[in-house]
């Protein structure tokens, strides 16, 4: 084994039904994972205003925390950890840098950890930069995401090209703050999240009708648009007490209730997304297999011809496992 | 899918240096016979974990491809330690302008001058300001090309209303809106310094060796003239441009003298590069369109360029 590597090609977005066989190894108990993510959401996003840090990390560490629990086991007792963590990793990741006595110190006051002595404090320092690389591992190095341009911005952006008001954008911009818990965003990238509060906004506040987009000009297509906008839906729909939408004080007078989002799915038209052969999903090794440990070195790439060469590149294989 | 060991691939001969972050080792890839460095990125014995400059390095060489700017060949983990195997560079711009016994002409200058920009104008355009830009980061491949190295400053730009420090750049190579802590500023920053280093290139000394901060001020402004408000609107509203000294910008005259060597067109190029105001400064594509690229003599082939000695 010691002289074997794993060569990775970086897939930063995974379909559903990717996602739910890399999570058959990683999470035996959905419910209770369910549950724990929204709990770890509210910690980081209450660690978040206490170290002043924008929305963008904690999009940034949403996305590392549902990218974790696809490659690793999820426990129950870590997952805090792996949420500091993957907040600290994002504040490098998007510019703004807190030093890691700061993150740990506000992060055990937010979860009112009782007697904090300097041994407990350095023992989290430790298992919070020892998952560092984990987590970046599990991403394949690839720092093409979440690197700039993040959902809100993306909200102003389109916003303003599709000459949309400054209600509706505020409104999809608090659309967005409640799709940083969900899965979606290992799904689609951001751009396409943004398109798709938007829309929703437009339709919650009834004010303008959703122009005919040309996906293609925003870089997305239907099938990722369609994802992105029905999983908001059915988010509303299914777990609307989760949401915090409902109570801001600006969308008070729209009277939001679980209703208005089922009439929206009505009148929505056929529901469908992004699609995966099963067959495929099978013969699919990223998804379908846990990961080795036993090959002790990884190697990541982020372009298909890189593997290809490598795989080209006569006798440096051993053996294709797949 | 599973191949040979990349370690077992790359040897790692000489042990080349120990920075803040990283140990690199000199070695060769076994299957392709080439050069190659490997930085080990050292993980545990940092307070903030992985190190940003370690961070930004693979950040922003993952996606550079460019003849002017350092290639980074592989990423792997091995033995829970992060490894970057970057090309093998034996040689920089620093030591070739300090190694007294190598004479170089002005078509050597324009040469490296023209692969910085190149190297800088691929940054810009990815949107990546490299913020540290000095001879000592502008390595020479074996076959005289120059590529942009060291990337552990770099950042995207990044919207307007984004807080920036200051605190970038080597003091020698920093750019006025830098002396003056803006928190905003642009790609302008590093074509400064570009202009810093061609005059380097061209006096084979600093041109503005600062002994501290407050003197770089002095330093910069005593060689370029002292902005106003009338080319550079609002200058004086930085907080600590009521303490520094006014001086009057150099006449061309006097740009002749110091600059002996250089032909008008290359002092047009320098002026543009060292602009005041950032907004008016030049940016990489008018540069690299400067009529100083198009007369003679011909920028030296990299392969006929100077080379150490040792």
């Amino acid at each position: 084994m010691s002289n074997q590597s794993d060569l990775v090609l970086s897939r930063p977005y995974l379909t559903k039904a990717q996602l739910q066989r890399c999570q058959k190894y990683s999470i035996p108990d959905r419910r209770a994972y369910n549950q724990k993510r929204l709990l770890v959401f509210k910690y980081l996003g209450q660690l978040c205003v206490q170290l002043k840090l924008p929305r963008k990390v904690l999009e940034a560490t949403m996305y590392f925390y549902h990218r974790y629990h696809a490659f690793n086991k999820f426990e129950t007792e870590m997952c805090y950890d792996v949420g500091t963590s993957c907040l600290f990793l994002s504040c490098k990741q998007v510019e703004t840098f807190k030093r890691i006595g700061e993150v740990c110190s506000t992060a055990l006051k937010v979860r009112n950890v009782p007697r904090v002595t300097p041994d407990i404090l350095d023992a989290f320092k430790k298992r919070v930069i020892q998952m560092e690389l984990r987590v970046l591992e599990t991403c394949s190095f690839d720092y093409r995401i979440n690197n700039e341009v993040h959902i809100d911005e993306f909200i102003i952006k389109i916003g303003r090209e599709l000459s949309f008001s400054y209600d509706c954008c505020r409104l999809a911009w608090l659309i967005a703050f409640d799709v940083l818990k969900l899965e979606l965003l290992i799904t689609v990238p951001s751009h396409t999240i943004a398109l798709a509060v938007l829309k929703l906004a437009c339709e919650l506040l009834d004010e303008i009708k959703w122009p005919n987009v040309r996906y293609n000009l925003f870089e997305t297509d239907a099938p990722s648009f369609n994802e992105a906008y029905f999983d908001i839906l059915n988010f509303y729909i299914n777990v609307f007490d989760a949401c915090d939408l409902k109570d801001h004080d600006a969308v008070r007078d729209l009277n939001l209730k679980i209703e208005t989002f089922i009439e929206i799915k009505k009148n929505a038209g056929l529901e469908y997304g992004l699609t995966v052969n099963p067959i495929a999903l099978d013969k699919d090794d990223y998804v379908s297999k846990e990961r080795n440990f036993g090959v002790k070195e990884r190697r990541y790439v982020l372009k298909k011809d890189s593997l290809l060469e490598e795989s080209v590149s006569k006798k440096r294989s051993i053996s294709d496992v797949s | 899918m599973t191949v040979r060991s990349t370690a077992e691939d790359y040897t790692k001969e000489k042990k080349a240096g120990e920075g803040t972050y990283a140990v690199v080792y000199l070695g060769t890839k076994k299957s392709t016979g080439r050069s190659i460095a490997v930085k080990e990125i050292k993980t545990s014995q940092f307070k903030d974990g992985l190190d940003m400059s370690a961070l930004r390095e693979v950040k922003f060489l993952q996606e550079l491809r460019h003849i002017n700017v350092i290639e980074l060949i592989d990423v792997f983990m091995a033995s829970d330690n992060l490894n970057l195997v970057l090309e093998f560079l034996p040689a920089d711009l620093e030591l070739i302008i300090k190694d007294t016994s190598i004479m170089f002409s002005p078509a050597d200058i324009k040469s490296w001058i023209l692969m910085t920009l190149r190297g800088v104008h691929h940054c810009h355009r990815n949107f990546i300001l490299h913020r540290d830009l000095k001879p000592n980061n502008l390595l020479l491949a074996p076959d005289g090309q120059l590529k942009i190295a060291d990337f552990g400053l770099a950042r995207l730009m990044g919207s307007p209303q984004e807080v920036l420090t200051s605190n970038v750049v080597t003091r020698w190579y920093r750019a006025p809106e830098l002396l003056f802590a803006a928190k905003h500023y642009t790609s302008a920053v590093d074509i400064w310094s570009v202009g810093v280093i061609f005059a380097e290139l061209m006096l084979r000394i600093p041109y503005l060796p600062g002994k501290d901060d407050v003197d770089q001020i002095n330093v910069t402004f005593r060689a370029l003239g002292t902005p106003t408000d009338k080319e550079w609107q609002e200058v004086s509203s930085f907080s600590n441009y009521n303490k520094i000294q006014i001086y009057p910008p150099p006449s061309r005259e006097e740009l002749r003298r110091r600059f002996i060597a250089a032909t008008e067109n290359a002092l047009d190029l320098i002026d543009g590069m060292m602009i005041m105001n950032p907004a008016n400064r030049w940016d990489t594509v008018r540069c690299l369109q400067s009529p100083y690229f198009q007369e003679l003599p011909e920028a030296t082939l990299p392969q006929d360029l100077p080379k150490l000695n040792k």
